[in-house]
Order: C-alpha cells, then structure tokens, then sequence
C-alpha cells in the first residue's frame, strides 16, 4: 500500500486500456525533450526571471512522466506524485520571486553573471 | 496496513508543531516575549521529539499508509538533525538576524529539521521528494535572512537556483524509477528490482544515474559543489553550520534510502558509479582548501571533501559501509559544528573574523575556545583517537573489506592533503600573533558558550563511547538493509 492510494479521487484519470491512445513513448519523447530544453535553459540564461522559467520546464517535464507511466501502469501513484510536485513547484518559485524582489529593491543588477561578489 | 498510526510519526509531527507554535510566538506583543518565546519554544520541541525518537528507538512502524517509517535508522538520524537544530538556534542567539527575526529563524530552522525527518524516514519515492524540498525550500529563505547584505541575497539566490536544479533532477530520476517499476513505495520498488541485472533495464539506469546526480548536489558533492563555497559563505554562519551538518546528513539519509535500501543487488553497477563522485569530492575538496584564507570557504571546500570520505560507505553498499557512514557522520556533525561556533563568535567581535587572518594569536588569549578549534581541526584531519579517526578508519576499513582499495587510497591520500589546511588553523590560533593581542574580544554570550563546549566534548564523547554508539549505527544500518 502506498501513499498514493489514499487517493481514490484520481482513479478516474487512470481508467481505460493502456493499449489505447497515446502510446507511452510519446509521452517520455516529449516529456525527455521539455527536460532538454529545461536543462538548456539553466545553462544559457543569466536572468533569474528566466531561469525560474526554465525550472518550471524541468519540473513539468517530470510531471509529464509521471502521469504517461501512471497512465500505463493503470496506477493513481504518478498523478497524486505530479499534484505533490505542483505544490512544491509554486512554493518554490513564491520564494523565488520573494528573494527577486529583495535583490531589486537593494538596486543590484538582476544578472547572475555580475553576482559574483565572493570568489575564491 | 494501510492506517494513519500516528504513533510512528509523532518526531516529526512534534517538530512541524514547534515550528508552528514558534512562528506564532515570534509575533506575540512585548519585546522580551518576541526575542526569547520562539527559541524557548523551539529548544521545548526539539527536546520533546529527541525523547520521542528514543522511545521509538526498538519499532519497526509504519506511518501514512507506509509513506513514513520509524524504524532504527530513522530514530537515529532524526537525533542527528535535531542535534544540529539544538544547537543552531543556541548558537544564533545573538545573531542579527536571528534576534530581530527570532520566529521566523527558529520556526524556519525547525521546518527545514522537519523536511530532514521525512527523508529519513521515507517509505515512499513522494515522501523523499517531499522531504527534500521542504528542507530546502526553508533553507533557501534562511539563506538570504539578512536581506540588508548583498552576500546573504546572493547566496540565497545562489542557492535557491541551484538547488532547484538539482531537486528537478532528483526528481527525473525518481520519475523513471517510478516507470520502471510502477510503485512509489518503496519496499515495492525493492521488492520488483529484486533479482533484477544491470542491462535488463535502460530506465533503471537512466533513474540511477538521475538520483546520484541530485543528491550529490543536495550532499555537496563534486562535480556538483560548485554553488557550495558561494552559497556557505554568503549565508549567515549559523545557518551555514546547520546547512553543512544537518542537510549533508540528510542528504546521505536519501542516498543510504534509495541506493542500499532498494536496490542493494544492483549495488556492483551504481557502486562504481558513486565511487567516482566520492574520489572526485576528496580530490577537488582537499586541493581547492589549501588555498583559502576565508575559514567559511575553506570549511565549506573541507564539507565537500568529507562528503566524499562519508560516500566510500554508501557506495561500498554493506552494513559495514552504512554502519561507518552513520557513525562518520555523528563525528562529522559534531567537529563542524565546533569549527563554525569559533567562527561565530569570533564575527560578532571583528569585521573580517570569517578569516583566518582574525584567529591570529586568539587561542592564547582564550584557551577554551582555542582548544575547542583544535579538538575540531584535528578530528577532521583525522588524527588517532579523535572521533573523526575512528569514523575514517571505519570508512576506509569497510572499503578494503569490499574489494574497493582504490576507495581507501583516495581517501588516505585525501586525507594527508587536508592536513595541509587543517593543521594551519591550529597554528595560526596558537601563533604568538599580533603585538598586544588580538583585536577586541568580546565576553561570549552564555548559550553561545554553551553550544561551543557542548560540540567540542561532543568530538571526544563520540570518541570515548565509540562502542555503544557503533552498536547503534550498527542496528540502524541493520534496519536499513537486511529488513
């Protein structure tokens, strides 16, 4: 028994032959490219903005996944895993935006290449 | 089987209502109430539930329908977070910061206390994830609490964007474990990856792969310490004390969980794997903390180093392997915690006492604190019989045990580098220094003290009780691995 089973209410997300619809592999090569760019993202952007943005990427790149193999596992798992990561994604990025805000307000640049006030 | 059994979880639920309780106070009118209500109400907590993880020490439960264990490991891990807690919040007591904002840091503290204790006592692949982030989330605004300083912004930052990134791959990776296996519990997991050879598989790989990266990054491990240095020195120093014991120790909880705990007969493909990361953080971490002059960075460089020791145990992937890590990180916790209190005391009195320049000469003008930074310097260099040399030993032992020497030569040949850095702190503190002594020095306020004695004779209690308490890491690693 698992965490996810708590759930009944999802059940009706993940009723249907998984032989039907879209095949799982779809799912991960979208879900693998989204994770692609995600990572893409993070390396390339100097925008905190942005690159929250590009952490949302990777996280719903995640959730994708994880409700393709919910839906082929024909369990609720995957979708009470992906509402959990939705939580976590916008607390995130409320923390995000909050630490954002305080940088701006001490009027320093919003670049993360120029922050670079500790080296060694 | 599929209950609430509270009983399992009360540690946690404890520690969570602490932390509520300890928001709350740090609203209340009256200036004294706001100041010393959270920290009161907090140290009341973490007290209530260390007493809880006692009692809870010889089950075996289950709790949220087997989303959360409490077993031997987890009682001993919850002990070591809410040690680092303790101690954090006495070590803060006059710290900017934390006395202007005295709710928000203790309840803060404790939430991220709170998000440890569910990755240790993970039962379920949404538990970890959960654990994880919770734990971050509130490190990252700890981080950044002193939103008048650019550093402590920046690190926050820092931190927030990398450790983002690293949840995020965790959490890939605990995606395709999940496809691979169609469970998020994980006794199920174990149960269908039992038998299971390396090549049948390409997403258990991909998962293996995925999940040692994310927890490098939360461990601090290279090639994945890179925001470690930054981050560790921006931060406040007690928040950075409680990051570099605590989160590292939870860190190792998930990699212990998820590596030896499921997947114990894949252990000769991931153990190599993780091996490469333990030589790379012994070597990148010892050879970049010869160079530096900032004692936060150089600790923080010495944190990665040491999670490199504490990994050669979980990538041995025994009971012996595990017993060392726990008890390594026991002695770990303890001796960081004395080198970061010296540091903390010796900012409040100077500008720059983050370098090593300021401890010039202060261990004669105060022998106790002195002597305390020795205990802790020579304890993670690893001298004989200091507790950090019984847990290297133990570490070391455990590899050669397991057919991996090239294990215990990295990390000898670590640990004779590192004597370079560490033994220049002893004797900048016991040099002659300045004419007249050194700059200012101010009376230590008492919890401070407190907390800097408690860590130092912690180093040589956890050397002098090295049996029992590796009776203990011994169980723990028991319930851990052979269930």
């Amino acid at each position: 028994m698992s965490l996810a089973s708590l759930a009944p209410l999802v059940d009706a997300a993940a009723v249907g032959d998984p032989q039907e619809g879209v095949p799982l592999a779809l799912y991960l090569a979208v879900s693998g490219g989204l994770f692609l760019l995600g990572l893409l993202g993070v390396l390339t952007r100097r925008n905190p903005l942005l690159l929250f943005l590009a952490v949302e990427l990777l996280l719903n790149s995640a959730n994708l996944a994880l409700v393709g193999f919910s839906r082929y596992w024909n369990v609720t798992d995957g979708h009470v895993f992906a509402l959990v990561v939705m939580v976590v994604a916008a607390a995130e990025v409320v923390i995000g935006l909050g630490l954002v805000v305080a940088v701006f307000r001490q009027r320093l640049a919003l670049d993360v290449d120029q922050m670079s006030s500790m080296k060694g | 089987m599929s209950s609430l059994n509270v009983v399992a979880s009360t540690p946690l639920l404890i520690t969570a209502g602490a932390a509520t309780a300890a928001f709350t106070a740090g609203l209340l009118p009256g200036r004294t109430t706001r100041r010393h209500g959270p920290a009161l109400v907090g140290i009341a907590g973490i007290v209530a539930a260390m007493v809880m993880s006692v009692v809870l020490w010889d089950d075996r439960l289950e709790a949220f329908g087997g989303g959360l264990r409490a077993d031997r490991f987890s009682a001993l891990m919850n002990l070591i977070f809410l040690s680092a807690a303790l101690l954090t919040i006495l070590l803060a007591w006059r710290e900017p910061a934390a006395v202007d904002r005295r709710g928000e840091y203790v309840g803060l503290i404790l939430v991220s206390a709170t998000g440890m204790m569910l990755v240790a006592g993970a039962g379920d692949l949404i538990t970890i994830f959960l654990g994880i982030e919770v734990l971050s989330v509130s490190l990252y605004v700890l981080c950044a609490l002193e939103v008048w300083r650019e550093k402590s912004l920046e690190s926050g930052l820092k931190y927030l964007i990398t450790g983002a990134v690293g949840a995020a791959v965790l959490l890939y990776g605990l995606t395709l474990l999940f496809g691979a296996t169609g469970s998020t519990s994980l006794s199920a997991i174990g149960d269908q990856l039992r038998g299971t050879a390396f090549t049948d598989e390409p997403l258990v790989i991909a998962a293996m792969a995925l999940i040692a990266a994310g927890l490098a990054f939360k461990a601090s491990a290279a090639p994945f310490h890179m925001w470690t240095p930054d981050v560790y020195e921006g931060a406040p120093t007690t928040v950075t004390a409680f990051m570099s014991t605590a989160t590292k120790a939870a860190a190792f909880a998930a990699f212990l969980r998820i590596f030896s705990g499921v997947m114990p007969d894949l252990q000769a493909d991931w153990s190599i794997a993780i091996g490469a990361i333990a030589v790379a953080s012994i070597a990148v971490g010892n050879i970049a903390a010869l160079v530096q002059t900032n004692m936060k960075r150089m600790l923080a460089y010495s944190s990665v180093a040491q999670a490199g020791y504490l990994l050669i145990g979980v990538a041995v992937g025994s009971i012996r392997g595990a017993e060392a890590t726990l008890f390594y990180l026991l002695a770990y916790g303890a001796m960081t915690m004395a080198a970061f209190a010296i540091v903390i005391i010796r900012e409040r009195e100077v500008e720059d006492g983050d370098t090593l320049g300021a401890l010039d000469g202060y261990g004669r003008a105060r022998p106790v604190l002195g002597a305390v930074m020795t205990v802790a310097m020579l304890s993670l260099a690893g001298f004989p019989p200091l507790s950090g040399f019984i847990g290297k030993f133990l570490l070391f032992g455990s590899a050669l045990e397991a057919d991996m020497a090239w294990l215990a030569v990295a990390g000898a040949v670590g640990s004779m580098i590192s004597l370079g850095y560490y033994l220049r702190v002893v004797t900048v503190m016991w040099a002659p220094g300045p004419e007249g002594g050194p700059r200012k020095i101010l009376p230590v306020p008492g919890p401070v003290g407190l907390a800097t004695l408690a860590s130092g004779l912690g180093v040589i209690a956890i050397s002098l009780m090295a049996s029992p308490l590796l009776d203990a890491c011994r169980g723990a690693a028991q319930s851990l691995l052979a269930p």
